[in-house]
């Protein structure tokens, strides 16, 4: 057990919680400057076209309507947008439905609105692909000038020219592992592009001031926003500055800098006027972003035993026109094997751009790869616990110690809490219609440390000042931060003053994605403290008008170990055979997180990803239609973003272990909760049932389907 | 979105005559209740942009509900919350009552109008993404040959849209009577006839002319709405369509059926009432059996499109459950 502290590890409400349900936080939808122009971007109402010609002259001519932006007239990178391929604010040709045509600033909404409806627009169809494996059929058409297959991340993310083909992973020997296996199972799962369905869609306000660029945005990550935004308009950092007060939500969906943010400066710019863009839902579906859909063809090999002993995974990430992530299918890493192949290959489509949702690669993957284990679990006849125990990653990749382990402890605490024993019964033993299941899966995501820095002031009155460079995207960073503070100060909570979410009083943050804030910043707000604490005792307390202050900027690094964060998530559910639905009845979700700096928050991510988990399972998916190229629910009613009725009170179980590094050993929290849940889901199902779908989402369609 | 005139009768007479006068003008006018649907389809231009939208909200006297022995009469304007939890609909008209519940969300259900819940406008996914189909216009059905999982098992064609009211199954079920006012004063259509299918007119779901109004339903003082119950199957647990729903009424003589009325919803372009299934049910004491025939009965010549399948399955399930549940068998 860690030793108890003061500050850190009590239950502690949101510093900001009242502001937040009082409406008096200011979102960025909320900023309006003297004189601001409001922008409205017109979008392509093909898949994939070639734009002929764009007219505006009657827009222009349309009273208020102050700049029109095209691809004719504006030639800006979206550099975050494709490390692949060149992407431009305005494409020609556009390549999905949505793709940005033009943007008009005008005085007021109404008149943006109509101004857009007036650009003339003469496009030339082309055919188009939605689907990635279609996409690399011989003869498929081109999305991107390179072909469809884009290189693998891995290599972009090293920048430069990159050389399209799969990602490939390989340990052992995949063939013989397979031959030597006394179980081989052989199969296909299929997932679909989910969307982000945070609660505050994109809105960008940009001014311009004697050369000075200020941007309001909903960002993850002020720093490395403002960085992007300074490069696109070749400006200075400190020439940029980027405001997030509060935000609404990402879950990945407003990492680095946005095209609204590229598109409201530049209007502004032009116009030299503050320019306020902003999305409806149904554009901020469209636009960008969401998971991407992937199709995972499996052959696994197990002992007699339960010993899994070959793995191979060939995957098809259908990503968009534009490759803005990794693509990655993972999962097969949560387990101890020999042999393993994985090959992912990363394709162009005709859709919405995929990119990061909470734990990008993984609950698709798991999805597949807890799928397919539970097949050998079925057919050796093993209890899944069982087989967790024995073939759970003990080392990364079986080669890495990891900093600390947890794993185990969360199967078996799980487990414990969740009542396995008593509760798991064989598959489809229930004869009516109405038939219970449990079912679970595990998972892992990195705890990273890196760069980070903050800034510690302690004033005359005795208000310690903590600048850190977070935006609190809805985890509670800002009260998390403040607690690893008060802690290291020895000081209580409420003498904490957070100065957050701007670039030009906050120091350089790596952002709040790949659940690393509380890892990153608090080993920064640890270490100023340190600092802090030696001039106090060295000066002692700030007289009248005086400060003390401390700057941290640790670059912490392991040295051959990963450090990980795990968990094992257990549901039971029941699933009504005649009418389709899945409802479910109890659910588990054990953690190993490091230490937990603040319980409330910590549950609440746990809560969060379990039930964004549930929608991906059940009913959440952006459908296409296949004749038209044009998705045909964009939007919360559509996509049937899972509301409270679909959720179920859920359990969450944090196993102690000790880390470390890290803010006393506290790791990451915030993704590794959505990383078992369709899995877990997937797998009741089928002890429910025993019939395995084996395509997302597992709706009634599918569930009567499969019952037939 | 162009700008529109906004109007406020104070009477139904000048409401009727602000819907003539625009026709006659050649002016598009759409009368709104509590405007939950009608502004957003005009605001993401689902519909012929309107020249003028009329409030009927400030009519006085078509927001009560009157329960009687003699029958009972629900103004236009009640909301469906409002109807939801009226004691004297929960008592006498139980399916009534579980269909204005089960409606969206509270929020939805507080705004929305009875009137305007029944005369809401299809929410097939296409039409509510602005396809050029056929409901509006165009020359083609995207559903036939495409994402069509929501759409009709019966009475589709040449559009396939299902009716998405709640309510509307339950009036159907209680032989509802509808009081429509027009140009030529008021006409009263049984609920039977009131909804329309595509095949016999495509741009509209009711026989609702542009300048008349539903501006009251009465119900039959009928012994046998008393037993009922709606049930409704989604998607997902809130704020969103029936994927199929049942509205049901059973008139039971200890455990002999005297009367039945079965209404599906979900499946059809308009409220389907399967009478060939209420007719197992006349006269024969309900077993389980009895309750599979009626149900197969229910679901005989079904034709489903290649996604919507699995209806078939949940609605043959859902009527079974019912009978046996509202007979007090199950
Ligand atoms: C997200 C969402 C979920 C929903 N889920 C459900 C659901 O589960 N079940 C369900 O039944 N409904 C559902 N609805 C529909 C909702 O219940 C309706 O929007 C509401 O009942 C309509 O009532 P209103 O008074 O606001 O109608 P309005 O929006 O004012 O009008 C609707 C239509 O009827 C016409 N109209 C209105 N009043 C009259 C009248 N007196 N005479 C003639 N025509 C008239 C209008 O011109 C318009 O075309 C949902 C809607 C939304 C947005
Ligand atoms: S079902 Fe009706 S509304 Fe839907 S696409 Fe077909 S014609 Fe249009």
């Amino acid at each position: 057990m860690a030793d108890p502290m003061n500050v850190v590890g009590r239950p502690t409400p949101r510093l900001d919680a009242l502001e937040r349900v009082t409406g008096q936080a200011r979102y960025s939808p909320d900023i309006r400057l003297p004189g601001m122009l409001y922008a409205r971007i017109l979008r392509s109402p093909h898949p994939h076209a070639l734009i002929r010609a764009i007219d505006f002259a009657a827009a222009l001519e349309l009273d208020g309507v102050v700049a029109v932006l095209t691809h004719e007239n504006c030639d800006i990178e979206w550099a975050s947008g494709d490390r692949a391929n060149p992407r431009m604010l305005f494409n020609n040709p556009v390549r999905y439905y949505g793709d940005a045509v033009a943007a008009v600033a005008a005085t007021d909404r109404h008149t943006a609105e109509a101004a857009a409806q007036l650009i003339a627009v003469d496009y030339d169809t082309l055919p188009f692909v939605l689907d990635a494996e279609e996409a690399l059929e011989p003869g498929a058409v081109p999305v991107q000038p390179g072909g469809n297959l884009a290189p693998p991340f891995g290599a972009l993310a090293g920048g430069g020219a990159a050389v399209p083909g799969p990602a490939v992973y390989e340990r052992g020997d995949v063939e013989a592992g397979l031959a030597e296996s006394d179980i081989v199972i052989e199969d296909h799962y299929v997932s679909k592009h989910h969307n982000n369905a945070q609660m505050e869609p994109r809105t960008a306000v940009a001014q311009w001031e004697s050369g000075k660029l200020t941007v309001w945005t909903p960002t993850q990550g002020i720093t490395n926003c403002r960085d992007d935004i300074a490069e696109a308009f070749g400006l200075p950092y400190e020439q940029v500055r980027v405001i997030c007060e509060y935000m609404g939500g990402g879950f990945g969906n407003k990492n680095q800098c946005q095209d609204t943010d590229l598109i409201a400066a530049e209007l502004a710019r032009r116009t030299e006027r503050p320019v306020k863009l902003e999305l409806t839902r149904k554009e901020d579906f469209l636009s960008i972003h969401g998971r991407w859909p992937t199709s995972q063809y499996y052959r696994v090999g197990a002992k007699r035993d339960g010993t899994l002993h070959a793995i191979e995974l060939t995957g098809y990430s259908g990503m968009g026109p534009h490759i803005k992530s990794s693509g990655d299918i993972a999962g097969i890493d949560f387990y101890q094997c020999p042999n393993v192949r994985k090959t992912v290959h990363t394709v162009h489509t005709n859709v919405t751009t995929s990119a990061n949702y909470r734990a990008p690669s993984y609950p698709q993957g798991v999805f597949g790869i807890a799928s397919v284990l539970d097949a050998i679990c079925h057919e050796i006849d093993m209890d899944p616990v069982e087989f967790h125990l024995r073939n759970a990653t003990r080392q990364y990749r079986d080669a890495t110690p990891y900093t600390s382990y947890g794993l185990i402890d969360c199967i078996e605490q799980g487990a414990e809490a969740f009542d396995w024993s008593g509760r798991r019964r064989p598959a489809a033993v229930d004869a009516g219609p109405i038939r219970r299941g449990t079912g679970m899966a595990i998972g892992a995501f990195t705890a990273r440390l890196g760069l980070s820095n903050a800034m510690l002031r302690l004033d005359d009155a005795g208000t310690l000042w903590l600048h850190a460079g977070v935006t609190d995207i809805g985890t509670g960073a800002k009260t998390t931060l403040a607690m690893i503070a008060a802690e290291a100060m020895e000081m209580d909570l409420d003498r904490v003053e957070v100065v957050w979410g701007d670039t030009d009083r906050s120091p350089y943050s790596v952002g709040e994605s790949g659940s690393r804030t509380t890892s990153h910043t608090g080993f920064a707000i640890v270490e100023a403290a340190e600092d802090l604490k030696r001039q106090l005792d060295e000066r002692g307390p700030p007289g009248p008008g005086e400060e003390l202050v401390a700057e941290a900027s640790p670059n912490p690094t392991l040295d051959g170990e990963q450090r990980y964060s795990f968990a094992a998530h257990f549901v039971e559910l029941e699933v009504d055979t005649e009418l389709g639905g899945v409802h479910l009845t109890k659910y588990v979700a054990a953690h190993d997180s490091g230490r937990i700096v603040n319980p409330l928050t910590a549950t609440s991510q746990v809560k969060g990803g379990v039930i964004q988990g549930i929608g991906m399972a059940l009913h959440e998916e952006l459908l296409y239609d296949r004749n038209t190229g044009i998705p045909v629910n964009p939007g919360y009613y559509g996509a049937r973003i899972a509301t409270h009725l679909d959720t179920v009170p859920i359990d969450v179980v944090f196993v102690d272990t000790e880390d470390a590094h890290g803010p006393w050993g506290a790791k990451s929290i915030g993704e590794s909760t959505i990383i078992p849940v369709v899995g877990a889901i997937a797998n009741a199902i089928f002890n429910a049932t025993g019939r395995r779908i084996k395509e997302l989402p597992i709706g009634r369609d599918r569930v009567i389907g499969a019952m037939s | 979105m162009k700008a529109f005139a906004n109007l406020s009768p104070a009477t139904l007479a000048e409401a009727v005559e602000l819907l003539g006068a625009a026709r006659a003008n050649g002016e598009i006018a759409y009368p709104a209740g509590g405007g939950s649907d009608l502004l957003g389809m005009v605001k993401d231009e689902l519909v012929a942009a309107p020249d003028s939208i009329v409030d009927l909200k400030r009519i006085p006297g078509l927001d009560s509900i009157r329960v009687s022995d003699s029958g009972t009469a629900i103004g236009g304007l009640v909301t469906v919350d409002t109807l939801a939890g009226d004691e004297g609909i929960r008592l006498r008209y139980p399916v009534l009552a579980e269909a204005a519940a089960a409606v969206g969300t509270p929020q939805l259900k507080n705004t929305g109008t009875i009137a305007g819940n029944v005369c809401q406008r299809p929410w097939c996914w296409y039409f509510r993404q602005g396809f050029d189909c056929l409901k509006r216009g165009g020359d083609q059905c995207y559903s036939v040959i495409g994402e069509n999982q929501q759409h009709a098992i019966f009475g589709g064609g040449p559009s396939f849209i299902v009716h998405p009211s709640d309510t509307a199954n339950a009036l159907v079920a209680l032989d509802a009577e509808f009081q429509v006012a027009g140009p030529n004063g008021e006409r009263r259509v049984p609920a039977s006839e009131f909804f329309v299918l595509p095949r016999d007119n495509l741009q509209r779901e009711n026989v609702l002319d542009a300048d008349e109004l539903l501006v009251g339903i009465s119900l039959p003082a009928s012994q046998a709405g008393r037993n009922g119950a709606y049930r409704k199957v989604m998607d997902r647990e809130a704020w969103t369509h029936a994927v199929v729903s049942v509205a049901l009424t059973l008139d039971m003589d200890g455990d002999v059926c005297r009367d039945a009325c079965i209404v599906l919803g979900g499946v059809a372009p308009i409220p389907w009432r399967v009478s060939a299934a209420e007719d197992v049910l006349h006269g024969q004491g309900i077993t389980a059996e009895l309750a599979q025939q009626a149900a197969d009965t229910a679901l005989e010549g079904a034709q489903p499109l290649a996604k919507n399948g699995y209806k078939v399955t949940m609605a043959r399930a859902l009527v079974r459950r019912s009978v046996l549940e509202v007979s007090g068998t199950a």
